[in-house]
This record gives structure tokens, C-alpha cells and sequence, in this order.
């Protein structure tokens, strides 16, 4: 085996090998994760990184975990403990040191060879189902600061040594943790599936041998950082910036506005994203990690182009984010809070940066994702009193929100957000209603909530439930009720979100953006989740597939023929 | 049953896409016969392969037919009819308020970077989609009533709009059938002519998504099976056939014909699901092995089953059509695991020049360039014939000959030239990226799964089986290969050895913690009395029924469940109770690598498979190996060597207990078995050849 050549017969076999390692993590860690969020939304991510650091292979996950954060938590792991050794496993949670957002609890584990050499690190981060927030929730967007948000905060914390658990620390997490059997039971998880990791690449190395494995670590990220580079050089050149603004929120009754700008050079293979231009951090749970905001930049950028390139840190290096510390979309600074980092800003400034890619040329970029975290994906807790009295915490996933009209094609309907790129499965009915004391009335699109467009965004979904019993908290942070998600390039806006509570009368009652709200028995939640913007101007929409739409209910006559031009006979 | 009629003939017809495969099972030997598939009337081509049997047996069609005791079927015309869209004009009953369950699925995009993939349209189109008013909760208690009146009405334009099928899938039902009940009981008076699946009935499981699927694809189905049932039937019949008729199951059993039209469903993967049957068989007779996973390559798809201590494992998220864009079928079905890694995936080098194996494949139209049908992209095919591996002027058993300048133009051009390599390294690249990618679909399976693939024997099918079986088995640290000599129709061959089979389950939920011996048991005695009906039913007695029993648990708030055996058939104390959660922990370790062994043990279904045998133990395995053909030499390739002469061996001059070392080529019917390296082989008294890896035994 010639390992010091760049050889794309051999790169493409080891690619495979590290491939199927971290489909193995994630096979793990979803198949024995215990609370919803992560075994049935499936908000977690695995990836194998260099020892110095480099994201080297990502898997399926949703893309707000993986881009532009585990190469700062490994780092700052080696801040930490520069000699990383056989047997450690750390737990990092701090959004201060490259993590998303503290309810996203990583295990790294470092493989270190027979000699004692650090060899790559591997990474298994997951949602909590709760992370010992001051309430039940850990999407915390009131909080002003990290101490109010309450969530316990491990900046590289080593909670395994020599393969054994420190036990002090999983006991401090038993107390600060709601339902903490759950929590033990998802670290479990989570420190399996970096252990798996560990072992395959360990294995992987006995075979091919660590030069081989360290050559083809240069190797494939500097292929990847190839393949982004001709893709660059094919974009069109341009300038554009994009803006938005956060619907008002507690701790900022304005809003946020927000700004991209995104310039694309073909001539040196790179793009930029700027992001400084853009308010300091604001005392509420909005703000966003450094990781998120490059994360966030990024799936803007990838969401743009062709799916074929690799993400690692070698097409990174393609993509210059530029970031300012202590603003609300750049680098976090220690207090401020960043409880909702994953979620309401992030996916804001993704979609601007993708809608930028859209304005530079035709055929590119994307119009917005909807966005914001809809009661129809609210933290439910109350006390189950169908066998007994047992309190319950728990993300419920019953209405996502409407994908982005694209050049190609219309907007994925089970899109959720841009972080999660649609990647979270959404619960059964039957299931939720087994697992809590609640009933989904409703579940059906909502007609006319399309982002009309050439290619139309995915319109929202209507959804309709409340406690079958007693009471029930539902704690929520949306978005996109008052500045609805932007069509690009001519393509009109997706309808706004929509909360509301049918009273026992039946009355239908606005309620404020951001939970909580208490749900008493005979009272419901109704929610609808954004609609997607459209891609292109409608009236070039396809007209077959403005009947179609009519026929199958996704929009009405009228519309069809006010908004696209198209007249659907009865 | 039939054991005492050994000379009594069983036949065995695998519809595929391109060859209608018989195997004829007579005095203990199996035949197998190949002949074109009749897309326009499938019945026709089982006749034509019939026909060509009858003629090698020299006797006229309707002797032949005469001396068949049993006729087993496998078809994709369900399958077929789902993924082209040509199924009943079906309209889809659902509760109110959720008229989005077939469109929404179960969320979960595959490739959240790819815009280009268009959301997939639901099973049924929302504008055949009827609200039904009325509602049951998780407990069985009714919200509200049935509206009888507003059914009437959707009655009225279900007649309007014509409907050919009905499906029902209301919240529930599985907890309380009322509703489906009375909805079934309006139906067949409203509308008599047209039939109805009801989900409580046909597939009782929790998640209303899996349940509506299975309804809906069950309900589209019924006029076309009922119809090609009806024509199998009489039309062999009138050909003499005197014997019983089944049809081979997505669980890898087989039902009577006439239960399979009432639920066509249950048939609509039998297609690889016979392949892990006949690997059980020639695992356990060649090699005494219990573990056995079992590979089937095709011409576009490599399919990868496993038999895990005997048993073969099942599934209830099977997809027709890609995972998350097509449609879940929701029913146990034979865990199979697909990649488009065929003999004509096409290699391809992309900008980057990384080199890449498929997912395109030029299929068999056009086909491999070395095919001369119009296909120009080099395949893997065509790196095969590069490398020597196979015989140009015979290939798949002399019915056509390959043109080997246009692999060898195709290879140069495609993959050589923007690699920098020669054209022979190029081709081992290719074969050695296919390995890679067949290893992988064996591995994901495998892990899902729990299996040790070091610790398995390979059984190697298809009638790509022989190019890479032997480095796969070679690169997973195989103990033992298995190419059995009917391996090019391994899933026929696997109908004959199928048993009459059925899954019934329980929702009876259940915490090891606070366990409710007397409920559970009252559930297990239900399970079964249900089998011992079914033994019944099929025309056995209870002493040839076979029943496992088996829970479904999990770790509280897991979603996932594990299959666990149980030890008892009821639960008589404490300590069985206990016996049964330190199974569930080991389950837990060996498939997920952890266990919580403080945890209580949540159980949220039991159940129990029946497996009633067609015939006593003294299988026919052995399959007789024609051909004159001699031993030769080619020039082929040989890692580390380049080209060399190695031997060609056929099959059938090879004697059992013959030792054989690699390098060599064995040509099997419609297959040729490539061993590069310094493996060794032997034949088995099966026929099956038997190859040791060279990892293994250095």
C-alpha cells in the first residue's frame, strides 16, 4: 500500500472505512438513547476528527452540530489537556468553548495508539431532554444570562479515566438533572457511541497501519478542499447582503436585526460571509455560540451548492466566516446566554446567507427555511396521572415547519428548520399520546402557507392538542409570527407562524411568541408552523404543477390564480 | 408431512426481473432452469420454464405436472405494481383531523444538503383521502362517537369517484377496533363490490404512519393479486398441476395461495426473503454453521439477509422504494439490507479523482460496454473481464458471449485514465471499491443486528455471486465461504425449503419492576392457542407446529425495541421474571455494546412465530452439476502477482474432498467464483463449494 501518494482508488476505500465508523456511532447512540429527543427527533451527531483538531468525517445529522464546532472542542480539549491518554472521555457542553449550546452534551474520546500517541478524536454529541435549566426546558430564550438559564456548564470536563466512570460527577448531574434516570441513561448513550469509535479506529489503524491513516487524513481533507475549490470556481462572482430580523422576543421587545454579507470570488476559489456588521450580545437566550454562528454561515453556504462535496475541515477552509466577539451572532462572550443558539438566530442567519447565494446568480442558493420552535415543538411536562402520578419532561415533535423553494425543486414539508436540515423525525401521534398524558387533535398542512415561487416553498402544518387531564406546561420559542420566512430571487414569503389557545368555549386566543403556557384540562394549543419562502418568480411556475397543488389541497383556486397566474377549472 | 413421498416432485418459481428461475426437487436433488420473464403475462414465462423442465425430464408437460406435490411461488408482481404506481384506484379512510399520515410519514430527511430531491408524494393523494369523525384515546376510551351519518356521505363519493380499494386506518384501532369495525360493516353494504383492508386487523401494531402504510399498499393490491392468483391457479391447474399451491412470504415462509390473496401484503417481499432460507439450509448442512450471512448479487442490487443462531431476523421498518421517499410496508418483514453494487454499477472518476462505484448502474439495458447492447461506461462487469475473471466467448453459462477491447476501452477511458493508472490496476480498483461497498451493506445489517461477521460463515448467491463473494468473505474475516451450485437461484431453492409460517402478536405492555405475571401469562396462552389454529388451519396438527415465543422490550423511554426469546412458555415466579431481564440485558450488550443492568426491563409487545414444516428433516440440498466442460487455464489477475495463467475449473469436475488452492476460477452454473488469492476450496457433498479464506488460516 503506497500511503504517502494521493491515490483516489485509496482514498475512496478508507473513505468508505471512516464512513461506516461513524454510521456505526450513530447506530448506537439512536437505537439506545432513551429520551424522544434523541432517540426518535434523532438530535444528535457523531464525527471522527484529527488529533490537531480538523473535522475530518461527519455523518447524517442534522447540520447545525457537525460544521463549525467539534474542531473548537477538540481544540480546547487539547487547551485542557494537552496529553490526552487511553481511557479519557470528556464531557463538553460549553458553549464558551466551541459547543453548540449547553443542552448539547459531547463526549470526546481521544484514540490514542499503543505508544501513547494521540491519533484522532472521536465525537458523539446529544440534545438532552434536560440539562438542569432553571425550567423545564432547554431552549431557555428568556434568560439573561447563563446563571439564570441554570444550566450546568462542563468546559472539557473528564468524566471518564482509564475506561472508568468519575462517578462524583454523573452524581452533581442526578441532582441538577430532571428526570435523571432519562439523562443517565442517554449518557450511556452517548459515551457508548464514542467508545464504538474509538474501538473502530483502533481497529482500522491494526489493520492499514497509522501512517496510512494519518496520510489519508491529509489526503482526503485536501481533496475535499479541491472539490470545493472548482466548485467556487464555476459560481458566478458577486456581492450581496441580506437582511432579517428576529421577531420581538423577551429581553429584546424590538426584535433582532441581522445582516449578511456574502461575497463570492470565483478567480481565488473562495467565499466569505461577514457577520460583524450586527447588534452586540442581547440579554436573552438568543445569542449564538462562536460554534453555531460558523455553523450557521456555513449551512448557508453548503445549502447552496452542489450536495456532492464533502463537508469536512478541508472544504471549510473554502469559506471564510467572519466573525466579531461579543455580538449576538458571532463569539459569545461569558456571561451572555446561548440557550436558544442552535435554533432562532442560527437559522436566521443561514437562510440569509443562503437567500445572498440566491441574489448572486440564478440556479443557486435557496430561498428561507421556515423557522422558529412552534408549541406544535414544545417541551410538555405536567404529572401523569393515568397509572399513578408520574411527572414527565419531554420535546414533543409534531409539527415541523415548511421547507425553502430551491432552483430545482420545491420545499421539503418536513423541513423543520435550517439547523436540522430536515433531518428529525417526526413523532407518531399514537406515540406521544402514549408517552404523555395529551391529545393531537389535528395534524394536516395548512393550506395557502406556501412561499409561492417558480419552485414554491412547503407550506406549514396546522397543529392542534392539549392535556387529557389536569394540566399541562408547554414551553416554546418561535419565531417567525411577525417577519415571515423571504422567497428569493422573486419568490414570495411563506405564511407566518401562528400561536393561539382554544379556550373551553372554543374561543380562539392569541398567545405571545415565547412560552410558557399552562394548558388547562379542555383547553388546547394551536399551532401553525411557518411556510417556506418560494425560489423564482411564481408566475413562471409550472402551470401542471399549479393544478396539482390545487387538486391535491396544498393551495386553493383563488390563489392559484392571483398569486401564480393560473386558472384550475372546477 | 409429505415425508414418506419422497419421490413426489416440488417445484419452486422465482419471477425476476429479467429470468423466470425454476428448481425442480426430485429423489432428493434439485435442477435448476432458467427462462426470460413474460413481463406482459408472467404466467406465461412460468409456463415456458415448466415447459423446458418437463422437456429435460423427457415427458410431456401435464405428466409432469402430475407427479408435483407442491408448487411454492415467488413473485414481484405486488412489489412491481407498488413501485411503478400501477395498483388499485384506492381511497384512504383516516381519522379526523389527521389526513396527513400517509404524506407526512415519519419524518426524517436523508440528505439534508441535497435541494435537488423533490418531498414524495403520499400513497394515497390527499384528494382520495376521507376524514372520519370520531375518536378513541390511547386508553380505548371513546372521545367522541362515530358521525354514521357523515360516513354515509363519504360512502356516496367514494362511489362518485369510483374507488377500486378501500383502506381504513383510524387512531387506535389496535386498542379499540369499534370504529374500523363499524366503518368495515358500512363499507361492505355501501360498496360490496369493492374490497377493504382494516388496519386493527391486518397489521395491529402501534404508530398510526407504519399502520395506515401497511393498510393503504394492502388495500391497493387486492383486485390485481386476486386477479393473478385467480389466472396462476386455473391456468396450472389446467396444465395438470395437481399439488398444492403457495406463495413464499415477506417473512420468509410460505402461506396457501388463497391466504395470500386475501392479504397481498404479505407477500409483496418475497423475493430476497427466500435467500436466507436456503442459506439457513446449506449453513447448517455444509458447514453445521448457525450464524450465516447470506449474499445476494444480482445484476443491479446486492442483497445482504442474515440467520443469527438459527433464526432469521426480521424488521418492521421495511421500505418499498428508498428509505424515508418511498413506503414503509409496516409489517415483520425479512431484515434485508440493499446497495446498488451490481455487475453493472458504472465506475467513474470525479473531479477531485476520487474514484467512485455506482450508484448509477447501466443495468442490463444497455448493459456492461462489454455487453456490445449500446452500454459504452465502463462497469464493474467490464473490470471483471479486464481482469480474466471472466470468459468472454461463455459467459452466464454460454448464453452470450462479451466483447473484451470495449471493457478493456471502457476501463482505460473511465477509470485508468484520469486515475493514472494502467487499465489491470484500474480494474482491481474497481472490484476492490465494490468489495468495500458490499462489506459495508454487510456491516450495517449485521450491526443493526448484533452479528460478528468474523464469526459467520458468507453464503454467496446471484448470478454475480463469484466475482467479489471471495474477497468479501476474505476483507469481513470470514470463516467460511459457501457458493452452493443452485446459488445463482438461491431464493427458488430457498422456497423448497421454506416452512409454513405466522406471526401473532400481543400488546400487552409490561415492566419487569412491577410485573404482571397473571396478564402476561393469560397473553402467552392466547399467542398460543392462535398458533395451534394456525396449525389447524394449514391442515397439521399441533405436534408439527413449532412455536417461539418472544418479547419486544426496550429500557423505559427507549423507542427501540429488542427481540428477546423466551425460556418459559409462562411465567411461574420471581425468578423467571429475573432469567428473562438478564436475557434482555445480554441482548443489550451485544447489539448496542452497553447495558444498564439497574434498569427495569419495559416490555411493549409479545409475540409468537408458528412454523409448522412442509416435510420431515432429510432436505434435498444436493444439486446436480452437469457439463462436460474441462479444465483449462486463463490469463487473469492476481493481487501482488499482475496477470498470470491460473486455472479454470468447472464445478462439475471437481469430487467432494478434492483440496483446491487459489489462485483459481471456478465456473459454476451461471456464475464463475473468483479466488485471487492463496485460498483454499473444496466441494461438499451438497455440491456447494466451500471456500476458506486465506485470512483466516495463513
Amino acid at each position: 500500500m503506497s500511503s504517502g501518494v494521493r491515490d483516489g482508488a485509496r482514498m475512496a476505500v478508507l473513505s468508505h472505512r471512516f464512513q461506516a465508523i461513524v454510521r456505526r456511532m450513530s447506530n448506537t447512540l439512536a437505537r439506545s438513547g432513551r429520551s424522544g429527543v434523541l432517540n426518535t427527533a434523532r438530535d444528535f451527531s457523531c464525527c471522527v476528527l484529527t488529533a490537531a483538531g480538523d473535522v475530518l468525517m461527519t455523518g447524517d445529522s442534522p447540520p447545525i452540530h457537525v460544521m463549525g464546532g467539534p474542531d473548537l472542542q477538540a481544540r480546547s480539549m487539547l487547551d485542557f489537556y494537552p496529553v490526552p491518554r487511553a481511557g479519557d472521555a470528556f464531557l463538553h457542553n460549553s458553549p464558551y468553548h466551541g459547543n453548540t449550546h449547553a443542552a448539547d452534551h459531547s463526549i470526546l474520546v481521544p484514540v490514542v495508539d499503543a505508544a501513547g500517541v494521540h491519533r484522532f478524536t472521536v465525537l458523539a454529541k446529544a440534545h438532552q431532554a434536560d440539562c438542569g435549566n432553571s425550567v423545564p426546558t432547554t431552549y431557555m430564550a428568556s434568560a439573561r444570562d447563563v446563571y439564570e438559564e441554570g444550566a450546568l456548564i462542563f468546559p472539557v470536563v473528564r468524566v471518564q479515566e482509564d475506561y472508568e466512570d468519575c462517578e462524583d460527577i454523573l452524581r452533581m448531574c442526578e441532582m441538577r438533572i430532571r428526570v435523571p434516570d432519562q439523562w443517565r441513561g442517554d449518557y450511556l448513550a452517548v459515551l457508548g457511541s464514542a467508545r464504538i469509535g474509538e474501538l473502530a479506529v483502533l481497529q482500522l489503524a491494526d489493520e492499514v497501519g497509522w501512517e496510512t491513516l494519518d496520510a489519508f487524513a491529509n489526503n482526503w481533507l485536501d481533496y475535499s478542499e479541491a472539490r470545493m475549490e472548482a466548485v467556487i470556481r464555476e459560481l458566478p462572482a458577486g456581492e450581496a447582503i441580506t437582511t432579517t430580523c428576529h421577531d420581538p422576543f423577551p429581553g429584546v421587545p424590538d426584535g433582532v436585526p441581522l445582516q449578511a454579507k456574502v461575497t463570492v470570488r470565483p478567480e481565488d476559489g473562495m467565499i466569505d460571509v461577514d457577520l460583524r456588521d450586527n447588534p452586540d450580545c442581547v440579554p436573552s437566550g438568543l445569542n449564538l455560540s462562536e460554534a453555531s454562528s460558523r455553523t450557521a454561515a456555513l449551512i448557508g453556504v453548503f445549502n447552496s451548492i452542489d450536495a456532492g462535496v464533502p463537508h469536512n475541515q478541508g472544504s471549510f477552509r473554502r469559506i471564510q466566516v467572519h466573525l466579531r466577539e461579543n455580538c449576538c451572532v458571532g463569539i459569545v462572550r461569558h456571561p451572555h446566554s446561548t440557550s436558544v443558539a442552535t435554533t432562532n438566530l442560527a437559522n436566521r442567519v443561514g437562510n440569509i446567507v443562503q437567500r445572498a447565494m440566491a441574489e448572486i446568480g440564478d440556479g443557486i442558493g435557496l430561498a428561507e427555511v421556515g423557522s422558529g420552535m412552534s408549541p406544535s415543538e414544545a417541551v410538555v411536562s405536567g404529572v401523569d396521572r393515568r397509572h399513578g402520578a408520574v411527572p414527565y419532561v419531554n420535546q414533543i415533535f409534531t409539527g415541523p415547519n415548511g421547507g425553502a423553494g430551491a432552483p430545482s425543486a420545491d420545499g421539503w414539508l418536513t423541513m423543520s428548520d435550517l439547523g436540522s436540515g430536515g433531518t428529525l423525525l417526526l413523532d407518531s401521534v399514537e406515540i406521544d399520546e402514549l408517552k404523555q398524558p395529551i391529545v393531537i387533535h389535528r395534524r394536516a398542512l395548512a393550506i395557502d402557507t406556501e412561499g409561492a415561487g417558480r419552485h414554491r416553498g412547503a407550506p406549514g402544518l396546522e397543529v392542534e392538542y392539549g392535556p387529557v387531564a389536569g394540566e399541562m406546561e408547554a414551553v416554546y420559542a418561535n419565531d417567525g409570527s411577525i417577519n415571515p420566512m423571504m422567497g428569493a430571487r422573486g419568490g414570495l414569503a411563506g405564511a407566518p407562524s401562528a400561536q393561539l389557545m382554544r379556550n373551553q368555549d372554543g374561543e380562539l386566543v392569541e398567545l405571545d411568541i415565547c412560552g410558557p403556557v399552562l394548558v388547562q384540562a379542555g383547553e388546547r394549543l394551536v399551532a401553525r408552523t411557518s411556510g417556506g419562502g418560494g425560489y423564482g418568480d411564481p408566475r413562471d411556475r409550472d402551470p401542471e404543477a399549479v393544478a396539482q397543488d390545487v387538486r391535491e389541497g396544498w393551495i386553493s383556486r383563488e390563489r392559484a390564480l392571483e398569486v401564480y397566474g393560473v386558472v384550475v377549472a372546477e | 408431512m409429505a415425508s414418506e413421498r419422497a419421490t413426489a416432485m416440488r417445484l419452486s418459481v422465482d419471477i425476476g426481473g429479467t429470468f423466470t428461475d425454476l428448481v425442480v426437487e426430485r429423489d432428493l436433488e434439485l435442477r435448476l432452469f432458467k427462462s426470460p420473464t413474460v413481463p406482459g403475462d408472467p404466467v406465461q414465462g412460468i409456463l415456458n420454464v415448466l415447459t423446458m423442465a418437463a422437456e429435460a425430464h423427457a415427458a410431456p408437460l401435464e405428466g409432469f405436472l402430475r407427479g408435483v406435490d407442491t408448487f411454492v411461488h415467488a413473485t414481484t408482481r405486488g412489489l412491481n405494481a407498488v413501485l411503478t404506481g400501477n395498483t388499485a384506484k384506492t381511497a384512504f379512510l383516516t381519522t379526523a383531523g389527521h389526513p396527513d399520515v400517509l404524506l407526512l410519514r415519519e419524518g426524517g430527511r436523508r440528505q439534508p444538503f441535497d435541494f435537488t430531491v423533490p418531498y414524495p408524494e403520499p400513497y394515497v393523494p390527499r384528494s382520495l383521502t376521507f376524514e372520519v369523525d370520531g375518536r378513541i384515546t390511547s386508553t380505548g376510551e371513546v372521545l367522541h362517537p362515530l358521525d354514521l351519518a357523515a360516513l354515509e356521505r363519504t360512502c356516496d363519493r367514494l362511489l362518485d369517484k369510483q374507488v377500486e380499494a378501500v383502506a381504513v386506518c383510524l387512531l387506535w384501532a389496535t386498542v379499540n377496533p369499534e370504529h374500523e369495525l363499524a366503518v368495515g360493516e358500512v363499507l361492505r353494504r355501501r360498496l360490496p363490490d369493492v374490497p377493504y383492508t382494516l388496519s386493527h386487523a391486518l397489521n395491529p401494531s402501534l404508530r398510526e404512519y407504519r399502520r395506515a402504510s401497511s393498510t393503504a399498499i394492502d388495500a391497493s393490491l387486492k383486485p390485481l393479486m386476486s386477479e393473478y392468483i385467480h389466472s396462476l391457479t386455473s391456468r396450472l391447474r389446467e396444465a395438470g398441476l395437481g399439488g398444492r399451491i403457495l406463495m413464499v412470504t415477506s417473512m420468509g415462509g410460505v402461506v396457501d395461495v388463497h391466504d395470500a390473496s386475501a392479504a397481498p401484503i404479505l407477500t409483496i417481499n418475497s423475493g430476497p426473503s427466500m435467500a436466507p432460507v436456503a442459506g439457513r439450509a446449506y449453513g447448517t448442512a455444509d458447514l453445521g454453521a448457525e450464524t450465516v450471512i447470506v449474499a445476494d448479487a444480482g445484476g443491479t442490487t446486492y442483497d445482504v439477509t442474515l440467520v443469527r443462531h438459527g433464526e432469521i431476523p426480521t424488521t418492521r421498518t421495511a421500505w418499498i422504494g428508498p428509505e424515508g421517499l418511498g413506503h414503509m410496508t409496516g409489517l415483520p418483514s425479512i431484515d434485508v439490507k440493499s446497495v446498488g453494487a451490481g455487475g453493472g454499477s458504472i465506475a467513474w472518476v470525479d473531479a477531485g479523482g476520487l474514484l467512485h462505484v455506482g450508484p448509477q448502474s447501466a443495468g442490463s439495458v444497455p448493459g456492461p460496454a462489454c455487453y456490445g447492447r449500446g452500454g459504452v461506461r465502463a462497469t464493474v462487469t467490464d473490470a471483471a473481464l479486464v481482469l480474466g475473471y471472466l470468459d468472454p466467448a461463455a459467459f452466464s453459462s454460454g448464453s452470450m458471449t462479451l466483447d473484451p477491447e470495449a471493457a478493456l476501452a471502457a476501463v482505460t477511458r473511465d477509470v485508468a485514465g484520469p486515475l493514472g493508472l494502467s487499465a489491470i490496476d484500474a480494474a482491481y480498483a474497481v472490484l476492490e471499491l465494490t468489495t468495500e461497498q458490499m462489506v459495508h451493506a454487510i456491516e450495517e445489517i449485521t450491526l443493526q443486528q448484533g452479528i460478528d461477521p468474523a464469526r459467520a460463515v458468507l453464503v454467496g448467491g446471484g448470478g454475480a455471486a463469484g466475482l467479489n463473494a471471495a474477497a468479501v468473505a476474505g476483507r469481513l474475516g470470514s470463516r467460511r465461504l459457501i457458493v452452493p451450485a443452485v446459488g445463482a437461484a438461491l431464493a427458488a431453492a430457498g422456497a423448497l425449503m421454506s416452512d409454513l409460517t405466522a406471526v401473532y402478536s400481543a400488546t400487552v405492555p409490561a415492566l419487569t419492576s412491577a410485573f404482571d405475571i397473571d396478564g402476561v401469562n393469560a397473553a402467552l396462552s392466547g399467542l398460543v392457542a392462535r398458533c395451534g389454529e394456525f396449525a389447524e388451519h394449514v391442515g397439521a396438527t399441533w405436534d408439527d407446529a413449532l412455536v417461539t415465543l418472544f418479547a419486544e422490550a426496550r429500557y423505559p423511554q427507549q423507542i427501540w425495541e429488542l427481540e428477546v426469546p423466551l425460556r418459559v412458555e409462562r411465567f411461574a415466579s420471581a425468578a423467571d421474571v429475573a432469567a428473562f431481564s438478564d436475557d434482555f440485558h445480554a441482548t443489550h450488550q451485544q447489539v448496542l455494546g452497553i447495558t444498564d443492568a439497574a434498569s427495569p426491563v419495559e416490555i411493549v409487545g409479545w409475540g409468537a412465530r408458528v412454523r409448522v414444516p412442509l416435510r420431515a428433516a432429510a432436505d434435498a440440498l444436493t444439486a446436480r452439476v452437469t457439463g462436460d466442460a474441462a479444465v483449462s487455464v486463463r490469463q487473469a489477475y492476481v493481487h501482488g502477482v499482475g496477470m498470470t495463467d491460473v486455472p479454470v475449473r468447472p464445478l462439475g469436475t471437481i469430487a467432494p474432498g478434492e483440496m483446491l488452492q487459489g489462485p483459481m476460477l471456478i465456473e459454476s452454473p451461471f456464475t464463475t467464483v473468483v479466488v485471487a488469492d492463496k485460498s483454499t476450496g473444496t466441494v461438499s457433498d451438497s455440491g456447494s463449494l466451500i471456500i476458506q479464506p486465506r485470512s483466516i488460516h495463513v
